[in-house]
């Protein structure tokens, strides 16, 4: 009698271990799934915060794409009219672009470098070097905005390459 | 396991999409743009827009359009026409094959293709934040096996396995879940860039097969561009004498406004072209002013849109089809926006063509999507994971209103007060509903239960809320609760999204069919809702006001409430809307007299509780915001 009782505890004990040896690996299946799908909702807020910045970003950045020409034109004007007035009211927009992060691309004296600028021609002259600038490029940050365009000096200059293609 | 991206590979541009939490998604470059042209520096292994930037500068050096020699021999006739308008120099390589010379290296088209290749695998990893190494990559349905092989080989040698090469025109097809839909005979029409492309597919056991293409490699976006500058140059020529074309700086100006005028006219019907300084004439500055009608552009460029349905015939022909067997008509390339080209292809296939997805983008979302299907991301199931039809319950008059709507991801809740429609109204019953039909009767009824043992109270003042709770096995559990004795009832439904795929497609077709009548009917119950709490704000407000009010104005208030009550279930809607009105009329003059009894108060401004709420409830139609208060819509008994 004792003999039986004995083994029908020991039998529940085996069952109750094996009950227990699941649950905790129940558990710990739970546990990792929990903190997966933190881990992800962190990610996720991660990158809802990065497409919020981006959407600032481009939406600034298309504002500014077009005002730009509008800005290229009053330059074009002042270039005809040499009219102070205007001069000091490009100022004023430009510095208001520049208060926004915006800062112009600099060619001047410069050798052509495709990361800031689109080469729209060539002309005799020193080779790589910027010629002339014919639209200002502009950077928003530290990400292009648009291009300078400029005329890049070439050595020995064919008349098949001068022809402007895009 | 990485993402596996769907690339287009263009001739002009190339795109990347990649399935994301099952939708297709399209990666913008690291330049901020959803394309890359696919323009490469080989030497400097400068790959894009940078590269793009100095065509002008080493036009002998930078190579685009490679995917027109893509797999053929140097004598082919493709390959010796391209020779001549193509600025860098074409060689015959090892078999014959045709290879480019850049810097005094040969390169194979393959070898130029993976460059532009692992600017895309790059530029998406950067987007994905891990490894990309696996793709599906889409060639032109006219590509040879040899061409095929040389796309593939592109690939790997970016580094990419290639899990399948795939058609543009069936990726197209696939985006639009064309490969779901009963369409058998499919047709692509692909005006891109620099090239056209027509193909007519047959999709059978969810197999799509080309039955036929043609096309013109030399017709695109750019000579419609053309087309324009043109235009406006000539017109500028007749007025100031000067040729635009001659100087680089306005020409640049000008292929800009060119652009911006066809995309603004394919939404509007005139575009103003405004380009001041454009150039030095003898007496000062120029400036170009002018107007372009949708009209006149598609005067302009109506013998280029007539080109592309020669081929379209041809192709129709070759599959052995007339227009009309075509089942589905799928655009595709930047320049099918465009209305005029929109109208031509409706008018030849007698059909509206599908348009929905970005023209420029959907050859790669199908990509992606095929890069689903092989990953197991996308499979055959519907709906699984949101409520299939919204969810609502009946109010007065017949109305279903919405608490949970359709194509919402489960599990979700959402709950609303309610109150009674009548006096002293002791419980409510509660009809669950499922459909897009405003009127309950139109829905289906998932179930009802009753709430009772609301105190008895005036119509408005109970505060039920009821709650709809749908749980990741889409079992519908919806409660009502009496905020007053908090008693509440609740109800389990497990059918819920249960509904086959069947069964949603017919009830939501008929709520499409029946819009228009259902919105009348639903208007004519809101009108009628309207008068009837009218009728009770005025006859709460006489009441109130008791001899504040003279016996005329009473008279008449009376009067107008039961011409109300006597066609309120019978008249039209513009009658109950009329009468609706002469009863507020009347009635302000009610609480115009209340004010008067009522010295040192500014007419305006509230006199008492009361007073204010009816003057108020006749104005607004008794609709309350504060989320405290019942809210519209009551229930019915």
């Amino acid at each position: 009698m004792d003999d039986k009782k004995t083994k029908k505890f020991e039998e529940d004990k085996t069952e109750k271990k094996d009950e227990t040896v699941h649950l905790k690996k129940e558990i710990e299946e739970l546990e990792n799934r929990v903190k997966r799908i933190f881990a992800d909702y962190q990610n996720l807020e991660k990158r809802v915060a990065e497409e919020k910045r981006a959407l600032i970003f481009n939406s600034n950045k298309n504002l500014l794409l077009n005002l730009l020409p509008v800005l290229d034109t009053l330059m074009l004007a002042l270039a005809h009219t040499k009219d102070k007035g205007l001069e000091l009211s490009i100022k004023q927009f430009t510095d208001t672009l520049e208060a926004e992060g915006v800062s112009r691309i600099e060619t001047k004296d410069k050798l052509f470098d495709p990361l800031l600028m689109e080469c729209v021609g060539t002309k005799e002259g020193e080779e790589l070097k910027v010629l002339e600038e014919t639209r200002t490029g502009y950077k928003l940050g530290d990400i292009i905005l648009r291009p300078a365009l400029v005329i890049v000096g070439k050595k020995d200059i064919d008349e098949k390459e001068k022809t402007c293609k895009n | 396991m990485g993402k596996i991206i769907g690339i287009d590979l263009g001739t002009t541009n190339s795109k990347i999409a990649v399935m994301e939490g099952g939708s297709p998604k399209v990666i913008y470059s690291a330049e901020g743009r959803n394309v890359i042209p696919s323009v490469v520096d080989p030497i400097t292994h400068v790959v894009g827009d940078v590269a793009k930037r100095q065509l002008v500068l080493k036009p002998k050096e930078t190579i685009y359009s490679v995917k027109r020699l893509m797999g053929r021999k140097f004598t082919d006739p493709s390959v010796q026409f391209d020779m001549k308008w193509l600025p860098y120099s074409i060689k015959s390589g090892r078999n014959g094959m045709a290879v480019v010379e850049a810097g005094g290296r040969t390169f194979t088209p393959p070898e130029i293709s993976a460059m532009v290749l692992q600017k895309v695998k790059t530029d998406a990893e950067n987007y994905l934040g891990g490894k990309v190494t696996q793709a599906v990559i889409t060639v032109p349905a006219y590509f040879d096996d040899s061409q095929r092989q040389a796309t593939k080989q592109a690939g790997e040698i970016a580094g990419l396995e290639v899990l399948r090469i795939i058609n543009e025109p069936t990726a197209a097809a696939l985006a639009y879940g064309l490969d779901k839909k009963n369409a058998h005979t499919i047709a692509v029409y692909d005006l891109g860039g620099g090239t056209f492309d027509i193909s007519i597919l047959e999709l059978g056991d969810g197999v799509f097969q080309v039955k036929s293409t043609n096309g013109d490699t030399h017709l695109g976006g750019d000579d419609f561009d053309q087309v324009i500058i043109s235009y406006i140059a000539d017109e500028f020529k007749k007025e100031h004498n000067v040729d635009l074309r001659k100087d680089p700086q306005a020409l640049q100006r000008l292929r800009e406004a060119a652009e911006k005028a066809k995309i603004e006219l394919t939404s509007a019907q005139e575009a103003q072209i405004n380009q001041p300084f454009i150039t030095q004439g003898k007496e000062g500055p120029l400036h170009l002013t002018m107007t372009l009608t949708r009209a006149k552009l598609e005067q302009l460029v109506d013998d280029l849109v007539q080109k592309t349905l020669k081929p379209t015939e041809i192709a129709l022909k070759d599959a052995g089809i007339k227009a009309s067997d075509v089942d589905e008509i799928v655009m595709v390339g930047g320049m099918s926006r465009m209305p005029k080209i929109v109208e031509t292809v409706r008018k030849f296939f007698g059909k509206e063509p599908n348009k929905s997805v970005n023209p420029d983008e959907v050859v790669a979302v199908g990509a992606a999507i095929q890069g689903g299907v092989l990953g197991g991301e996308v499979k055959d199931i519907v709906l699984v994971d949101v409520t299939p039809l919204t969810l609502g319950i009946e109010t007065l008059g017949g109305v279903s209103t919405p608490l949970i709507s359709k194509n919402t991801a489960i599990p979700t809740s959402k709950s609303q007060v309610f109150s009674t429609a009548a006096d002293n109204q002791t419980q409510v019953e509660i009809n669950v509903l499922q459909g897009e039909r405003p009127m309950a009767t139109d829905n289906k009824s998932l179930g009802r239960f009753i709430l009772d043992g609301i105190p008895p109270a005036p119509r408005g003042i109970p505060q039920v809320e009821v709650s709809f709770d749908i749980d990741t096995n889409g079992i519908l559990n919806v409660k009502a609760k009496d905020k007053a004795t908090g008693k509440e009832q609740s109800i389990k439904i497990t059918g819920s999204t249960g509904l086959s795929k069947d069964e949603v497609e017919k009830m939501t077709k008929e709520a499409e069919m029946h819009a228009k009548e259902d919105e009348e009917k639903k208007e004519k119950i809101e009108v009628r809702n309207t008068a009837d709490s009218l009728i009770f704000t005025s006859e709460k407000s006489l009441k109130e006001a008791g001899d504040k009010v003279n016996a005329d104005i009473k008279k008449e208030v009376e009067e107008k409430i039961s011409a109300l009550k006597s066609i309120l279930d019978t008249g039209t809607k513009e009658d109950i809307e009329a009468k609706t009105k002469d009863l507020s009329d009347s009635l302000q003059k009610v609480g115009q007299a209340m004010y008067q009894q009522q010295p040192g108060q500014q007419p305006g401004q509230p006199a008492g509780d009361s007073q204010s709420t009816a003057d108020g409830e006749a104005k607004t139609g008794d609709k309350k915001t504060d989320k405290e208060e019942p809210v519209e819509g009551e229930v019915v008994n």
